[in-house]
C-alpha cells in the first residue's frame, strides 16, 4: 500500500525531524520578542505556527508546522514503521525500545499539558495559607459575610468578563461597563488623551484614569487587569460604578438593602484542603557578595482531615510533595521576609524518568551492538601485527 | 623501524616533556628578593570564595588589562607583585598603564590622546571621573539589554575602576605608611577612651582628648571598611568567619590583641615601604607558619592553587597540542609511522596535563568538572581528546590524534577568552548548587557537545583531504566508520543528558520541559544526530552525505553552547556587534563553507559502495 509505505518511511520521519528543528529555532529566537508563555502557545502547543520574519512589522508571515501536527505525524510514523516491519528479534528488541521510550515522552509531554496545573503560594512569615494562586489569571469575587468570620465567596472567571454581562446576585445586578484584560493606571491628573473617558464614582479607584495596553509576554511582567462595574439592587436605581483591579490589594465595599458586601478583582486561587504555615524563610549570601548560597523555608503542614500538623523544609532541589501537588522554593520578596512556592500539580510526572531510562538503554544496547560488529569486522580486516 | 625513526619518535615526546619540565620548574622556584611567590600564596577571601592574593590579582588583572602582564620595563614582573604595588605604593601603581580602552567615544569622554597600546593608567583617567560618573548613572538607569557598545565600554570601565579601587584598600590605608604602629597605637587608644569612658559613667574625673583622639581613629577605620571586598583575616573556622581587615581590627579590641593575620598584613606592608627585604620575607614567613600550625587546610588549598596558576597547565596543553597536530600532518606526507607514533605520544602527555588540570580545577571548587562556561570549554576538549584517542588506537591513522588536537587547542583557546571575564572558579548559585545533577545532567550533556564537535572535525578533515586530494579507500572507510561511531555515541550522549536536564528542572521547579533557550539548544542537537542516522539508514545520504551532516552538527552544536546565551542581547539591534557574536558567526559561516567542498566534483577512482 502505497500510503502505509509513505506513512512508514524513514523519509517522512527525516522530514518531520527537519521540521521539528525549523520550529524549535525559530522559537527560540522568538522567543526574545514574544515571551516564553506565548512561544508555548503560538508554536508548541499549536498546529500551525506563523514565523513572523520581521518581528513586529507583521508583514512577512511564513506559516511552518506548529507542535502539534508534528508530534502527532511523528507518533503516526513511528508506530506505522514498526507496524509495518514488525519482528520481534533481538536485532531490532533495542529499536523497539528506544522508540516506545520516545513515544511515551511525547505521551507525557501531551498529558502534562492536558492534566498538568502550575500555580503559585505566596506566602508571608507567620501566615497561613489555604490556597495557591494562578499569577497570570485573575478572577473577579463578590463577597458576602455570613458572620462568625464565614464568607460566601463567588468568583467570576475572566473569560467571562464581558463588556455589558451582568451577573444576578440575591438582591442585585453586577454589570461589567468596561473590562480590560491588561492596562496603565493613572491618577487622573497625570492622564493624556489616549485614556478612557469613564471614571468610578465609588471606592479606591475614583481618582484614577485607565486605558488599554497590551498583554505582557515577559516571565517578570504581569497583567493588570481592570472593569468598571456598576451595582443595581432589584428594582432600584444604581449604587454608582466602581473600579477594580488586581492593582489595588485590598477588597471594595458596598452596601445593599442594609448588607455589606465586598468585591475585587484578584489572582484566581486554587484552594487546598490543607494549609501551610511559614514559619521561617532563611536566605544566605556568600560573604561580601549577592550572590544567593542557599534558600530554604520551614513550613508547616496543617490538615484537619488527617490532623496532621507537622514541620518541614522546602529548599532548592527539594521539593514537598504532599495531597498529589508538589511545592517548590521558587523565590522570596519583602526583604527575605515573604516566600514564593511553585506549586504544581502533574500526575504524569513519573512519564519522563521511566522513558529516559528506556531510551537510554536501548540505545546503549543498540550502539553496544554496533561497536561489537565494527570490532569484529577490524579484526578479520587487520590481523594482529 | 630502522634505530633513527624509533629514535625521532620517541626524541619529539622527549623534548615536549622536557618543556614541560622546565615550566613547572620555572614555577616552583623561589623568587629572589621581596618573596612575591609567597606573598602571592596568602589566602584572603573575595568574590565568596577563599582564594590566593595570586588568584585575586590575576583575575583582576585579565579583567582590566586583559592580560597578566604588566607593560614597563620597571613594571611588576608578576600579578601578585603587582598588588603589593598597587596596595604599598599606589601613587606608582596608579601611573602603570592597565586600563583598556577601545571603543573612541569612551575615549574622547575622557579626553586622553590616544595612544597604540590602547591601555591608560589610573592617574590619567582621574580628571575624567565626574564625567564618567555621570554617564554611568544615566546608562544604569536603563535596561542593560538596550546599552550600545559604547556605553557597555564605559560600564565595564567604571567596574574596573572601582575593583582597582576597592584592591587598593584591600591591605593597606592609604595615607598611612607605618600600619602596625598604627594598629598598636589604635588598640592602645580603644582601650584608654573606654577606661575614661567609665570613669565618666562613675562620674569621676576622666580626660576628654583621650575619648576625642579614639573616636577619631575609630571614624578612620569605620570607614575604611566599606572601601574594600577583600576578607583578609580568618578570625574563625567556617568561610562566614573571615573579616575584612579594617573589621578585624575592631574585633582586636575586644579580644585586646591583633589577629596574627592582620598583624602579618601590616609588617608585609611596612616592609615592602621601607624597602626591607628581609623584614618582608620575614613577615610572610611567619604568617604562613602560623597558617600552617592552625589553618592548615586554607594553607594547602591557597598553596595548590598558587601552584596551579603559575603551572598554568592548560597553557602548556596548547603548545603540545600544536606540536602533536604538527607531526599528524607531517605522518600524512613522509615517514608516516615514525611521526604518527610521535604525534600520538604528544597528544598523551598533552592530555595527562589536560587532566591534572582538570582533576585539580575539581579538587580546588570541590565539583564536578562542569560548573560554568568556563570549565565546558575546558571539558569539552578533554571529552574529545579522550574519545579520539580511543579511535587513534583503534584506527591507527593519525587521524584521531590530529583531530583531538585541533579540538583541544580550539576548546582551550575559548577556555582562555571566557576566562577574562573573571574568577573561572567562581562560588555557584543556590539554584545549581547540587553535585548530583552536575555530575550527571552536565557532564553527559557536555560529553555530547564533546562528540558532535568530534564527528565534526572529523568529517572537515575527510571534506578537505577530499578537495585538494584523493582519500585512499581504507582510508575513506576508516573515516566513515568514525564519523558514524562518534555520531551514535553523541546521540546517547546528548539525548540522556538532556533528559536529566529535563529531571532536573522537574525536582527543582515542578517542570520537565520548558521550551527554554538552553534546553531547546540541547533538543537540537539530539534531532541533529538522529537525523543523521535516520538519513543514513534510509540511504538518503551516502559517505559524503554524512560527512557534510556531521559539518553542520558543529553549527547547531555551537548554537547550542553560546548562541543560546547571546539571546536576548545578541539579537537585539546592538548586540551584533559583540565579540563573541562575530566569533560565533564567522564559525558558522566557516562551516558552511567547509561543507560546500563536497561539491567539488571528483573522478570516482576510490568510489566504493556504501
Amino acid at each position: 500500500m502505497p500510503s502505509l509505505k509513505f506513512l512508514s518511511s524513514l523519509r517522512l520521519t527525516v522530514t518531520l525531524l527537519g521540521f521539528a528543528m525549523v520550529l524549535i529555532f525559530v522559537a527560540t529566537i522568538i522567543q526574545v520578542e514574544l515571551g516564553i508563555h506565548e512561544v508555548q502557545e503560538k508554536f508548541f502547543r499549536s498546529w500551525i505556527a506563523w514565523w513572523d520574519v520581521m518581528p513586529g512589522a507583521k508583514k512577512f508571515q511564513i506559516p511552518i508546522p506548529g507542535g502539534t501536527l508534528l508530534g502527532i505525524l511523528l507518533i503516526i510514523n513511528l508506530l506505522a514503521a514498526h507496524g509495518a516491519r514488525f519482528k520481534l528479534s533481538w536485532n531490532k528488541a533495542g529499536m523497539i525500545v528506544i522508540h516506545s521510550g520516545i513515544l511515551l515522552m511525547l505521551l507525557g509531554e501531551i498529558l502534562t499539558g492536558l492534566l498538568g496545573r502550575e500555580a503559585q503560594m505566596i506566602v508571608k512569615e507567620g501566615e497561613i495559607l489555604n490556597y495557591s494562586t494562578f499569577p497570570r489569571e485573575v478572577e473577579l469575587v463578590v463577597i458576602r459575610p455570613d458572620g462568625d468570620g464565614l464568607e460566601t465567596v463567588t468568583a467570576i472567571p475572566q473569560s467571562r468578563l464581558k463588556d455589558g454581562a451582568e451577573f444576578p446576585f440575591g438582591g442585585f445586578s453586577l454589570i461589567i461597563r468596561k473590562h480590560h484584560p491588561n492596562s496603565e493606571i493613572l491618577p487622573e491628573a497625570e492622564a493624556t488623551d489616549q485614556f478612557d473617558k469613564t471614571r468610578a464614582t465609588e471606592g479606591l479607584g475614583k481618582d484614577y484614569a485607565v486605558r488599554n495596553t497590551p498583554r505582557e509576554t515577559t516571565d517578570d511582567r504581569r497583567d493588570l487587569a481592570t472593569a468598571f462595574v456598576e451595582i443595581i439592587p432589584d428594582g432600584g436605581k444604581s449604587q454608582g460604578l466602581w473600579l477594580l483591579s488586581n492593582a489595588f490589594k485590598s477588597e471594595q465595599s458596598f452596601e445593599v438593602a442594609g448588607r455589606s458586601w465586598k468585591m475585587a478583582i484578584r489572582p484566581r486561587r486554587l484552594y487546598h484542603p490543607f494549609s501551610i504555615k511559614l514559619v521561617d524563610f532563611s536566605h544566605d549570601r556568600y560573604l561580601g557578595t549577592n550572590v544567593p548560597k542557599n534558600f530554604s523555608s520551614k513550613i508547616k503542614i496543617l490538615n484537619p482531615d488527617t490532623g496532621e500538623n507537622r514541620e518541614d523544609l522546602i529548599y532548592m532541589n527539594h521539593p514537598l510533595r504532599y495531597g498529589g501537588l508538589t511545592f517548590y522554593q521558587a523565590g522570596f520578596e519583602n526583604n527575605d521576609t515573604t516566600s514564593i512556592f511553585q506549586v504544581v500539580r502533574n500526575p504524569v510526572w513519573t512519564l519522563p524518568y521511566i522513558s529516559c531510562a528506556m531510551v537510554g538503554f536501548g540505545l546503549l544496547w543498540v550502539f553496544s551492538q554496533h561497536l561489537i560488529k565494527a570490532i569484529s569486522r577490524h579484526r578479520k580486516t587487520s590481523p594482529a601485527p | 623501524m630502522s634505530p633513527l625513526r624509533k629514535i625521532t619518535a620517541w626524541l619529539i615526546p622527549a623534548l615536549c616533556l622536557l618543556f614541560v619540565a622546565g615550566a613547572v620548574f620555572k614555577a616552583t622556584r623561589p623568587s629572589p628578593g621581596l618573596d612575591f611567590k609567597n606573598f602571592g600564596t596568602l589566602p584572603v577571601v573575595s568574590n565568596g570564595r577563599v582564594q590566593p592574593l595570586d588568584s585575586l590579582a590575576r583575575n583582576a588583572l585579565l579583567s582590566i588589562h586583559g592580560k597578566q602582564r604588566i607593560p614597563g620595563d620597571d613594571a611588576p614582573a608578576t600579578p601578585a607583585a603587582w598588588l603589593a604595588e598597587l596596595n604599598f605604593n599606589p601613587a606608582l601603581a596608579d601611573t602603570r598603564k592597565i586600563f583598556l580602552i577601545h571603543h573612541d567615544d569612551l575615549l574622547g569622554l575622557t579626553k586622553i590622546t590616544r595612544s597604540e597600546e590602547k591601555s591608560y593608567s589610573y592617574a590619567q583617567l582621574l580628571p575624567a571621573f565626574p564625567a564618567l560618573q555621570q554617564e554611568g548613572r544615566r546608562i544604569s538607569a536603563a535596561d542593560s539589554k538596550t546599552w550600545s557598545p559604547y556605553e557597555k565600554a564605559l560600564m565595564l570601565l567604571t567596574r574596573n575602576l572601582s575593583l582597582y579601587n576597592q584592591l587598593k584598600h584591600a591591605l593597606a590605608l592609604p595615607g598611612q605608611d607605618r600600619l602596625e604602629s598604627e594598629f598598636s597605637l589604635f588598640l592602645t587608644d580603644i582601650h584608654r577612651a573606654m577606661a575614661e569612658v567609665g570613669k565618666q559613667d562613675r562620674g569621676e574625673t576622666f580626660d576628654q582628648s583621650a575619648i576625642d583622639s579614639a573616636s577619631t581613629r575609630m571614624t578612620v577605620v569605620a570607614d575604611w571598611a566599606p572601601m574594600t571586598e577583600v576578607y583578609t583575616t580568618p578570625s574563625g573556622d567556617d568561610a562566614d568567619g573571615w573579616k575584612k581587615l579594617p573589621e578585624s581590627l575592631i574585633d582586636a579590641v575586644e579580644k585586646r590583641a591583633l589577629h596574627p593575620a592582620t598583624l602579618a598584613f601590616a609588617r608585609i606592608g611596612d616592609a615592602y615601604r621601607a624597602k626591607d627585604t628581609n623584614a618582608f620575607n620575614s613577615a610572610i614567613k611567619d604568617y604562613l607558619a602560623w597558617l600552617s600550625g592552625n589553618r592548615p587546610g586554607l594553607l594547602k588549598k591557597s598553596s595548590s592553587e598558587t601552584l596551579f596558576n603559575a603551572i598554568a597547565p592548560f597553557y602548556l596543553c596548547m603548545v603540545l597540542y600544536v606540536v602533536a597536530f604538527l607531526c599528524a600532518i607531517v605522518s600524512w606526507l613522509w615517514q608516516g609511522t615514525t611521526f604518527r607514533q610521535a604525534a600520538f605520544r604528544v597528544l598523551l602527555i598533552g592530555l595527562t596535563f589536560h587532566t591534572l588540570g582538570l582533576v585539580t580545577r575539581m579538587l580546588l571548587e570541590g565539583r564536578p568538572p562542569v560548573t560554568n562556561l568556563y570549565s565546558s570549554a575546558i571539558f569539552i576538549g578533554w571529552g574529545a581528546i579522550i574519545l579520539s584517542t580511543v579511535l587513534e588506537l583503534f584506527h591507527r591513522n593519525a587521524i584521531g590524534t590530529a583531530v583531538a588536537s585541533v579540538v583541544g587547542f580550539a576548546t582551550l583557546l575559548i577556555a582562555h577568552h571566557l576566562s577574562l571575564s573573571g574568577d573561572t572558579l567562581e562560588m555557584m548559585r543556590a539554584v545549581l548548587d547540587t553535585n548530583f545533577w552536575l555530575a550527571t545532567h552536565v557532564v553527559v550533556i557536555t560529553l555530547g557537545y564533546s562528540a558532535t564537535f568530534l564527528a565534526g572535525t572529523i568529517a572537515i578533515v575527510y571534506l578537505i583531504r577530499r578537495a585538494f586530494g584523493t582519500i585512499p579507500p581504507s582510508t575513506a572507510i576508516s573515516l566513515r566508520g568514525m564519523v558514524y561511531g562518534v555520531i551514535c555515541f553523541a546521540t546517547l550522549a546528548s539525548f540522556v543528558g538532556t533528559v536529566l536536564g529535563g529531571i532536573w528542572a522537574d525536582q527543582s521547579w515542578g517542570r520537565f520541559w520548558g521550551w527554554d533557550p538552553k534546553e531547546n539548544g540541547a533538543l537540537l542537537i539530539v534531532i541533529w544526530n538522529a537525523i543523521i542516522l535516520h538519513a543514513r539508514w534510509g540511504g538518503m545520504v551516502r559517505e559524503r552525505g554524512m560527512m557534510v551532516m556531521a559539518v553542520f552538527g558543529n553549527i547547531v552544536t555551537s548554537w547550542s553552547w553560546f548562541g543560546t546565551n547571546m539571546l536576548g542581547i545578541g539579537l537585539h539591534s546592538y548586540g551584533f556587534t559583540d565579540a563573541a557574536f562575530l566569533w560565533l558567526s564567522a564559525f558558522m559561516i566557516s562551516q558552511i563553507l567547509i561543507m560546500c567542498l563536497a561539491l567539488i566534483r571528483r573522478g570516482s577512482p576510490q568510489k566504493i559502495n556504501v
